[in-house]
C-alpha cells in the first residue's frame, strides 16, 4: 500500500532551506514544542482547524459552520467566530469545507507519495537550472518516515536532489531509513545545556546530539543551524560549547553553519489553534541583537567553521553601491 | 558588417557588481561621471510645460500651404518647424537635438487633432489633471494655444476619421461604453517603429536625397500612380534638405558658444559637437560620437515631423558597434569616453515629452514621451550571440543613469553568456525597473507567423512595451486600440446589455430606451443551459466586437494615410524610396495593426467560476451568479468570498481547470484577430498586454464573476486576477510561471507581457541572484515570451506615497515600461501594490 502522511504546506520555489529553487514539503508532527517554534501548526501529527477570525463574514450573513458542526465546538464573539472547543472538536473539518470565507481553514491534509511527487515533478526544470530539489521538512519529517523514505526513492529515480530538515530526537532505526536516500542533511542545534534545553523545547538534548555526532561520520552533507534566541542561547557560553561540539565531535563535518535571527513570526497561527504565544514576553533591540549575532559569527568563524547569517551558504556579494570612476 | 572580436565582451563595471537592493532615497550620483548625474539632477528637477513654438509654426505653414498636396504641406511645415525653431544647448551637453521644444516640454501636433487639445485647454485644464498635468508658462501661451486649435477644427486626423464612423462602430469605442479604446492613433500619431539607423549612419543625409533623387528620375509616366509618387519623393528630398539645414544651425550655434566659453575643456567640447554636426548634417557618421549625435537627429526628427511615440532604437548594441569598435581600435576614444557618452544619450533621450489627450493619459500614465525601447543581445541571422561590448556598456548606462528612458530590453535565447544574465539581474534587483526581457525563441516563431524569413526574424527588435518588430521593414501600428475583455464577458453573461443598462447612461436614449442591447445577444446566464452554450456565446461576443473595432482601426489608419503622410519617416523603412509609396501608404513590407487585451485573467477566472459552481457542483444556478453581479456582490457575501477563496479555481496557480480555460480565452481573442486584413495590405496582429490601461478600464467596468468589484482594476496582461479581497495566485512564481507558458505565446504577435513583482529580500546575496538568474533561465525554456520584475516592496512603495517629495527619481515598473511613481494616479499606485508580491518562501 502507498504511504500517506499529512502535509501542511508545499511550497514550491523555496530557496532557503537547502540550494536553488526547491519544492518544500512541511508535514505535520514534532517531537518537540520549542517555545519558539514559528510554525506551530505543524506540531501535532493530525489535521486539525485554525481560526481566522478576522476572515468571518459574520453569523448573521453565513453561519454554516455553526449549523454543521456535529459537537457544536464553534463559539461566536459579537457575530463572529472566535474560537473551538479543541476538547469537544473531533477534527471532522465538515466546517472547513462549509466556510466560503476561509476563517476556518484546514491546518494539514493527507498525501500520498504519488500526490506529493506529481507537484515536485512540475518543477523539475527550475531544480536542473538552479541545482535545486526537494526539501521535507515540518514539523518533523522523520515522524512520516516511511513516506519519506518512499518519496526520496522516487526522488532518485527522477534525479531529483533530496533534502531532509530534522530534529533527529529519533532512534537510530528510524533515522536509517530515510538516510541512505538523502542528499543533504539540514538540522539545528538549540542549546548545548540539556536542562535548558528541555526547558525550551520539551526533551532533552542528548539524543539529538549523540545523532548529529553520528551524522558526522557519515557521508551526507550536514548544515547545521543555531536559532539565536536573545536571553536563551545567545550567551558566548553556549556558542563556545556548541564550537567545541561541532569540532570536537563531529570532527568540523559541518558543511555550513547558519545563524537564523530570532524573529517574532507566526503569532497570528498560534492564535488560529487557540494556544498562547510563549515569546510574547521576549524584548529585542533589534540593532544590538544583530550586533550579537554578527559577533556570534564571527567567534565560529575565528574557530574555523564556516559560518553566515540567515540561510545563505555563500559569502557575501561584491556590494558596491557607491560608484567609482 | 561582422566584426570579428577577439576579446571577451566587457562593460565599465565587472559584470558581477552589485549595485543596489532596491531604491534608495536620496541617491543622485549612481554614475562615476559628474557630468551625466549633474544632466540627470537638472532633468528631474525640471517641470512639466506646455510650449507653444511648434504649434505657432506648423500653423502658419498650413496656412500658406492649403492648396498644395498633403505630402508636400507636411514637408513644408516639417521644414517652417526645423527653420524657426528656438535652439539650446544645455550646460554639459554633449550630444545635440531636441524636438523642437525645450526639454520636458512639450509641443503641439495640431495635424492630428485638435479637440481634445481645445476641449480640455477650456474645461479640464492640463494643469489641474490627477495625473500626468502639464503647465502653461504663462496666460499668453494659453490664449495663443486656444486660439490656435480655431483654425485647425476639421482639418485633422480625428475630423477625417469621425466622418466615416457610424455609432455601430463608436458604441464600443472611447465614445460610447469603451469596450475598446482607440484613443491613442485616433487623436495622435503612430509612432510605434524601428527606423534603420545603420542605413542613416551610412549614407547620411546627402545619401537619402540620392535615393530619393534616383526614384524620382525612375518614374515613368506611364505608373498610374505617377503624380502621387513624384509628390513622395519631392516631399522626402524636401524634409531631408531641411534636416541639414537644421542640422547646421546647431553647429552654428555651437561655434557661437564656443567662442564665447571661457572653460578650454568646454570650449573645445563646444568645437567638437560644431564638427560633429558639420560632418552629419549632410554625410555619414565617422566616429562613436558622430553616430549618437546623428542617431540623436535621426529620431528627434522623426519625433518633430509626427507625435508617435515609441519611436525606439531597436538594436543598439549591433548598429553602434562598428563605429565603437573602430574608435577603439584606433584610439580615437577610451572605453570610458565612451561610456560617458553614452549616458549623456541616455539622459538626452529623457528630454521628448508629449502631452496627450486625458482619456489616453488615464490608460497610460506617467508623463514623457514613452516607448523609446532599447534592445539588446540575442543573436545573428545565423543564429549565433551577438553579445559585445556595448550589449554590457549599455547596461551599464542604465544602472548608472536609472531613468524612465531609454527602455531597456536584453533579449535571451539559449547561448546568452551566463556574463549578461548575471549583469542583467544586478541590474533588475537594482530595483529601478529595468530592463525587461524577451525570449528569442517563441518571439522568432512569432515574427515568422507575420510573414518574416528566419534571417529577418532573428533580427527582431521590441517596440514600446512588448511588440516585436523588423527593424526598418514593419510600421506595425502596435498599441492601436486597447481592449477591455471583462466588457466583451459582461455582455457574454448579460444578453449583450450592460449590468448597469438604465437611464443614468448617455447612451441610453440610443440603446436602453429602445429595449435594444448594446451588443447582440447571445446568452446570459439566466438562458444557458451547458457550459459550452457560454464558450460558443463568448465566441460570438468576440466576433461581433472585434469587426467593430477593427473596421474602426482601418478608418483610422485610412485618415493618416491621407491627412498625415510622414515622408521624412519614410526613408528610414526598407521599399518607401525604393517604390515612391509613403509609409502610412503601405510602403514597406510588414504593414500590421495591433490591438492588445486587457483582462484576459479576469475573463478565465469568470469562466472557471461558472464552470465549477453551476455547472460542475451545480452548488449555484447562473441566475443566482447574474443578480450577485448586478447588485455589486451587495448581500451576496458569501458568494464573493467564495469566489475569491481557494475553493475556487484560479489562474496562475498551474492549475489546469482553470489555466485551460485561459488558453481558451487567449487562442478566442488571438483567433478572431488573425487574418484580418489592414489597408495597408497587411494584418492585424494581436497582443496580450494591458499596460497600465487595466485600471483605467478597470473604473468603467461593473462587477465581474473573478470577484471584482464595480469599478476595481481588472487583470493586467498575462498576469493573474488581483481583486480588492486578495490576490487570485497563491503558489508562488514556478507555478505562475507554468500557468503563463501553458499558452502558445507565439500566437500574439503583437506581444504578451508577464510582470513580476519581487521583494527585495528575496533576490539579497549571491544565491538571491543566481536563484533569480536560473527562474529567468528555467521561465524562458517553458516558452514565455516576455518577463519583467520590479523589486521593490509594497511598504517603499506606501512611504512614497507619503513623502513624494523624496521619492521623485523611484522608477517603478508599471507593465512594458516603468515610471516615476509619485507621478502615476493613486488608482495605479494602488493596483502596484497590490499585485501579489511572490514571495520565496
Amino acid at each position: 500500500m502507498e504511504h500517506k502522511a499529512i502535509q501542511f504546506n508545499i511550497q514550491r520555489f523555496t530557496i532557503h532551506d537547502g540550494p536553488g529553487i526547491r519544492t518544500e514539503i512541511f508535514l505535520k508532527g514534532c517531537p518537540l514544542k520549542c517555545q519558539w517554534c514559528s510554525n506551530p501548526e505543524g506540531q501535532n501529527a493530525f489535521i486539525e482547524p485554525g481560526i481566522y477570525r478576522s476572515k468571518c463574514i459574520g453569523v448573521s450573513k453565513c453561519g454554516d459552520c455553526k449549523g454543521i458542526c456535529p459537537v457544536d465546538a464553534i463559539s461566536f464573539y459579537r457575530n463572529k467566530i472566535c474560537a473551538v472547543n479543541r476538547i469537544k472538536c473531533s477534527n471532522c473539518m465538515a466546517c472547513v469545507d462549509e466556510c466560503c470565507s476561509e476563517a476556518i481553514k484546514s491546518w494539514g491534509s493527507s498525501i500520498t507519495v504519488s500526490e506529493a511527487m506529481e507537484i515536485i515533478k512540475r518543477d523539475k526544470g527550475f531544480y536542473d537550472k538552479s541545482g535545486g530539489g526537494v526539501t521535507v521538512s515540518g514539523g518533523d519529517p522523520l515522524v512520516w518516515a516511511d513516506f519519506v523514505q518512499e518519496l526520496f526513492k522516487e526522488c532518485r529515480k527522477e534525479g531529483i536532489h533530496t533534502c531532509l530538515e530534522s530534529t533527529f530526537h529519533f532512534e537510530r532505526w528510524v533515522m536509517d531509513k530515510v538516510l541512505p536516500y538523502t542528499d543533504l542533511i539540514i538540522s539545528d542545534i538549540k542549546h548545548m545545556n540539556t536542562v535548558i534545553h528541555k526547558k525550551y523545547t520539551g526533551v532533552g538534548n542528548e539524543l539529538i546530539l549523540e545523532n548529529l555526532r553520528r551524522l558526522s561520520e557519515g557521508t551526507v552533507p550536514v548544515i547545521l543551524r543555531i536559532p539565536v534566541i536573545p536571553g536563551i542561547n545567545d550567551d558566548m557560553k553556549n556558542m563556545k560549547d556548541s564550537a567545541d561540539f561541532i569540532i570536537n565531535e563531529m570532527h568540523g563535518n559541518v558543511r555550513t553553519l547558519q545563524l537564523l535571527q530570532f524573529m517574532r513570526l507566526g503569532e497570528e497561527k498560534y492564535i488560529s489553534l487557540g494556544r498562547p504565544y510563549e515569546m510574547g514576553y521576549i524584548k529585542m533591540y533589534r540593532k544590538r541583537f544583530a550586533r550579537q549575532v554578527e559577533k556570534i559569527r564571527d567567534y565560529f568563524v575565528g574557530r574555523g567553521i564556516h559560518c553566515t547569517v540567515g540561510t545563505k551558504e555563500k559569502g557575501e556579494e561584491k556590494n558596491d553601491s557607491s560608484s567609482d570612476a | 558588417m561582422t566584426v570579428v572580436q577577439m576579446h571577451k565582451p566587457h562593460g565599465v563595471d565587472p559584470f558581477d557588481k552589485t549595485y543596489s537592493l532596491g531604491y534608495k532615497v536620496n541617491h543622485e550620483d549612481w554614475s562615476p561621471y559628474p557630468r551625466v548625474n549633474h544632466l540627470r539632477k537638472t532633468f528631474l528637477d525640471r517641470e512639466y510645460y506646455i510650449d507653444v513654438e511648434r504649434f505657432r509654426n506648423v500653423t502658419a505653414a498650413y496656412k500658406e500651404n492649403e492648396d498644395a498636396t498633403a505630402e508636400m504641406r507636411c514637408a513644408r511645415a516639417f521644414e517652417k518647424i526645423l527653420m524657426n525653431a528656438t535652439l539650446y544647448i544645455y550646460d554639459e551637453d554633449l550630444i545635440l537635438g531636441e524636438i523642437a521644444a525645450p526639454a520636458k516640454e512639450s509641443p503641439q501636433y495640431p495635424e492630428f487633432s485638435v479637440n481634445w487639445m481645445l476641449y480640455e485647454a477650456l474645461h479640464e485644464p492640463f494643469e489641474e489633471r490627477e495625473h500626468d498635468q502639464f503647465y502653461f508658462k504663462n496666460d499668453e501661451d494659453r490664449k495663443e494655444f486656444i486660439e490656435l486649435c480655431q483654425y485647425w477644427k476639421g482639418k485633422c486626423v480625428d475630423d477625417y476619421a469621425n466622418a466615416f464612423l457610424d455609432d455601430e462602430q463608436l458604441k464600443g469605442s472611447q465614445s460610447g461604453k469603451k469596450i475598446f479604446q482607440t484613443n491613442l492613433y485616433h487623436y495622435g500619431g503612430v509612432g510605434h517603429c524601428v527606423m534603420d539607423y545603420g542605413k542613416i549612419l551610412r549614407i547620411g543625409y546627402d545619401g537619402m536625397i540620392k535615393q530619393a533623387k534616383e526614384g524620382l528620375d525612375r518614374l515613368k509616366k506611364t505608373d498610374p500612380d505617377f503624380a502621387v509618387k513624384r509628390e513622395f519623393y519631392k516631399a522626402a528630398i524636401y524634409c531631408y534638405e531641411a534636416a541639414k539645414k537644421y542640422i547646421l544651425r546647431y553647429a552654428y550655434l555651437a561655434e557661437s558658444k564656443a567662442e564665447a566659453e571661457n572653460d578650454q575643456k568646454r570650449k573645445e567640447e563646444l568645437l567638437m559637437m560644431a564638427e560633429n554636426c558639420r560632418q552629419v548634417a549632410g554625410g555619414p557618421a565617422k566616429s562613436f560620437w558622430q553616430a549618437l549625435q546623428l542617431f540623436n537627429f535621426a529620431t528627434t526628427l522623426t519625433q518633430i515631423e509626427g507625435n508617435g511615440h515609441s519611436i525606439s532604437y531597436g538594436r543598439m548594441d549591433q548598429w553602434l558597434y562598428p563605429y565603437y569598435r573602430a574608435d577603439i581600435d584606433n584610439k580615437v576614444i577610451t572605453q570610458e569616453f565612451a561610456q560617458e557618452l553614452l549616458e549623456v544619450t541616455y539622459v538626452k533621450m529623457n528630454n521628448p515629452t508629449k502631452i496627450r489627450d486625458g482619456g489616453t493619459a488615464r490608460v497610460r500614465q506617467g508623463r514623457g514621451f514613452g516607448g523609446e525601447c532599447l534592445t539588446i543581445g540575442g543573436v545573428d541571422k545565423d543564429g549565433n550571440d551577438v553579445t559585445n561590448d556595448l550589449t554590457f556598456m549599455l547596461l551599464d548606462a542604465s544602472v548608472h543613469t536609472r531613468m524612465m528612458c531609454p527602455w531597456l530590453l536584453v533579449r535571451m535565447h539559449e547561448n546568452t553568456p551566463y556574463e549578461l544574465k548575471v549583469k542583467t539581474v544586478e541590474c533588475i534587483r537594482a530595483g529601478y525597473g529595468h530592463p525587461k526581457i524577451f525570449n528569442d525563441a517563441p518571439t522568432i516563431k512569432c515574427m515568422m507567423r507575420k510573414g518574416c524569413t528566419l534571417e529577418e526574424a532573428r533580427d527582431y527588435a521590441v517596440v514600446g512595451c512588448v511588440e516585436p518588430n523588423l527593424p526598418g521593414r514593419e510600421y506595425g501600428w502596435h498599441d492601436a486600440a486597447y481592449i477591455n475583455t471583462v466588457k466583451f464577458m459582461e455582455m457574454v453573461l448579460n444578453g449583450g446589455r450592460c449590468l448597469d443598462c438604465g437611464p443614468h447612461c448617455p447612451r441610453w436614449e440610443k440603446c436602453g430606451a429602445l429595449g435594444k442591447q448594446l451588443g447582440p445577444d447571445t446568452g446570459s446566464l439566466d438562458t444557458y443551459k451547458t457550459f459550452e452554450e457560454v464558450l460558443e456565446s463568448v465566441d460570438k461576443q468576440f466576433e461581433y466586437w472585434t469587426d467593430q473595432m477593427c473596421s474602426t482601426l482601418n478608418v483610422i489608419d485610412r485618415a493618416h494615410r491621407v491627412r498625415k503622410p510622414l515622408p521624412y519617416l519614410s526613408g528610414f523603412f526598407e521599399g518607401c524610396l525604393e517604390n515612391g509609396v509613403d509609409i502610412t501608404a503601405g510602403g514597406t513590407k510588414i504593414n500590421g495593426i495591433g490591438p492588445q487585451a486587457s483582462g484576459i485573467a479576469s475573463c478565465a477566472d469568470t469562466l472557471a467560476a461558472i464552470k465549477q459552481l453551476v455547472f460542475d457542483e451545480k452548488k449555484y444556478t447562473g441566475s443566482q451568479l447574474l443578480q450577485a453581479l448586478k447588485d455589486n456582490w451587495t448581500g451576496h457575501e458569501k458568494l464573493y468570498r467564495l469566489i475569491n477563496s481557494t475553493k475556487v479555481h484560479h489562474y496562475g496557480n498551474d492549475d489546469d481547470y482553470a489555466d485551460d480555460l485561459f488558453r481558451f480565452m487567449f487562442e478566442c481573442y488571438c483567433r478572431h484577430l488573425t487574418g484580418r486584413k489592414t489597408i495597408r495590405n497587411g494584418e492585424f496582429t494581436p497582443g496580450v498586454y494591458s499596460v497600465s490601461a487595466n485600471v483605467g478600464m478597470g473604473l468603467n467596468t461593473n462587477a465581474s464573476l473573478d470577484g471584482r468589484k464595480s469599478g476595481e482594476a481588472i487583470s493586467d496582461n498575462m498576469g493573474p486576477v488581483h481583486t480588492d479581497c486578495c490576490s487570485h495566485d497563491y503558489c508562488g512564481p514556478t507555478a505562475l510561471a507554468h500557468s503563463v507558458s501553458k499558452v502558445d505565446h507565439s500566437l500574439a504577435t503583437n506581444g504578451t507581457l508577464l510582470n513580476v513583482k519581487y521583494p527585495q529580500e528575496a533576490v539579497a546575496g549571491i544565491e538571491g541572484r543566481d536563484n533569480l538568474v536560473n527562474y529567468i533561465d528555467e521561465y524562458l525554456a517553458l516558452g514565455g515570451m516576455h518577463i519583467q520584475f520590479n523589486i521593490m516592496s509594497s511598504a517603499t512603495m506606501r512611504a512614497a506615497q507619503k513623502k513624494p517629495e523624496d521619492y521623485k527619481d523611484m522608477l517603478v515598473r508599471v507593465a512594458g515600461y516603468s515610471a516615476y511613481f509619485v507621478e502615476l494616479g493613486k488608482p495605479l499606485q494602488k493596483d502596484l501594490i497590490q499585485r501579489t508580491e511572490l514571495s520565496f518562501g
